[in-house]
């Protein structure tokens, strides 16, 4: 309770005054954690509680200061994340084309199981962005659960992108993290990055499968964690894969063999769908951080709203106890 | 008149997405060109320049490699960049050009070598993209 606040800054010394007090008259003014002490006419006093309220007035009016700031600077922040989900909203839509076609072609095969995985986490690299890297963060830990269960032969691999999941990931999987990719921000996401990022995850790791971990934008407040399933150049090309996907169909011309034509589409499929999962992602964030952001400014509304009550109710019962001393003063003189 | 359904699809735009009468797409093995009712064809495309033809006029589309996919007329083009020879300057092409040639002479190193000669090939294709353009008559 905002008295609470108010006892931690120096309501504790006034109640131990006022409690020294004789507490009798209607005149004096209840307060939640303590009360102002009156006492009756012609007593005298020995201690004046004055100074202890007057801290502890204080102390309450500091904590509102501090609170009103926390308030701008987290709607500050509701603005600027607001601002910036439009626009990579807008660019998460675009980049879904981009993808799509390779899912027509090649078929979606969440369930087929390679020896080597390769799990890519993609989170965010500032934090007070509500759940998502959680959730990243837990999809991701089960699914390394998952292979991990299959026994012997299955092994599986972390890249990590951003700084928040490899925080929470390095812990317990410290050893079997590859990649760690931080600072993706820095200049707006493009496609090129993406390329790059495709390129360095097919250099430094072998791998059958690669499931890539994020949080897909529905909404401004709904984000989906979503795991997207690529095979291999070789697995593309084996036997499970080619019953879902369509690539029997087609001749393959560009290159010398089929083996290579599905090299660099396998590469260009992982540099579209990271692209298509780190705007996702960046817009979740965004999304995130708004609703976390718009929480905070009503929360600390709220605290400002109890603290002034109890700052007004212990500056008006200080003016009454003035008011009284001045006015029994003066009526002892007389009398 | 036959027509297939084109798309050409870059990560930040979809550059275009209409019917079409045939189009020339630039292959790492060469020029392929595609007519209605053209077999399934899988095939990576190089950096060079892409012509679409729709109601007897040539469109051209300067790409920075990309991925094909054509079945049962439907066409899907795929690319990691893409200009259309109606947003490149002329002057500025030639510029451009020049100025990755003599840097291709200047390169010292593998890494620079291969960088300055991609550099060149992205030039030179979008040099070839507005003169194709100019003679096509759809740009200027």
């Amino acid at each position: 309770m905002a008295t609470g606040a108010a006892r931690r800054g120096g309501w504790r010394i006034a109640k131990q005054f006022s409690e020294r007090l004789t507490l009798s008259s209607s005149l004096g003014v209840q307060n939640g954690g303590g009360s102002v002490g009156m006492q009756g006419l012609g007593a005298t006093n020995e201690v004046a509680p004055f100074g202890a309220r007057a801290a502890s007035n204080q102390a309450v009016r500091n904590r509102m200061r501090s609170v009103k700031n926390i308030q701008k600077i987290t709607m500050a922040m509701k603005m600027v994340a607001a601002s910036k989900l439009r626009t990579v909203q807008v660019k998460a839509e675009n980049s879904r084309g981009l993808f799509q076609p390779f899912t027509a072609l090649l078929g979606d095969a969440p369930a087929v199981m390679g020896n080597k995985t390769l799990v890519v986490t993609l989170s965010t690299d500032k934090g007070l962005c509500g759940g998502i890297n959680s959730t990243v963060v837990k999809y991701s830990r089960s699914l390394m659960k998952l292979n991990q269960l299959h026994g012997e032969g299955y092994d599986t691999k972390f890249v990590i992108v951003g700084d928040k999941g490899k925080a929470q990931l390095q812990r317990e999987y410290k050893k079997l993290i590859s990649t760690y990719i931080t600072e993706t921000q820095k200049v707006a996401i493009n496609f090129t990055q993406c390329a790059m990022i495709a390129d360095e995850i097919i250099k430094s790791c072998e791998y059958d499968v690669i499931k890539v971990v994020y949080n897909k934008f529905n909404s401004a407040v709904s984000f989906l964690p979503t795991v997207a399933t690529l095979l291999s150049p070789e697995m593309l090309a084996g036997e499970e894969a080619q019953k879902i996907g369509n690539l029997e169909s087609y001749e393959t011309e560009g290159a010398e063999t089929q083996g290579e034509v599905l090299q660099n589409l396998a590469e260009f499929q992982l540099a579209s769908v990271l692209y298509n999962a780190m705007l996702e992602n960046a817009t979740s964030e965004m999304g995130a951080r708004m609703s976390a952001m718009d929480s905070s400014t009503r929360n600390a509304g709220e605290v400002l709203d109890r603290l002034t009550l109890s700052y007004n109710r212990s500056r008006q019962a200080s003016i009454t106890t003035e008011l009284i001393e001045i006015i029994s003063g003066a009526a002892a003189l007389e009398g | 008149m036959d027509t297939f359904r084109l798309r050409v699809i870059a990560p930040d735009r979809i550059i275009f997405d209409s019917r079409a009468a045939e189009v020339i797409l630039a292959t790492n093995t060469g020029l392929v060109g595609i007519l209605p009712n053209h077999a399934p064809l899988l095939t990576g495309l190089d950096i060079g320049i892409l012509k679409i033809r729709t109601n007897e006029l040539w469109s051209v589309v300067a790409v920075m490699g990309g991925f094909a996919m054509v079945h049962d007329n439907d066409i899907t083009i795929l690319v990691n960049e893409a200009e259309n020879a109606k947003e490149i300057n002329l002057q500025e092409a030639q510029e451009i050009f020049q100025l990755t040639q003599t840097k291709v002479s200047q390169a010292d190193g593998r890494k620079e070598n291969i960088e300055a000669n991609l550099n060149l090939k992205r030039a030179k294709a979008r040099l070839d993209a507005i003169q194709e353009g100019i003679k096509e008559g759809t740009a200027s």
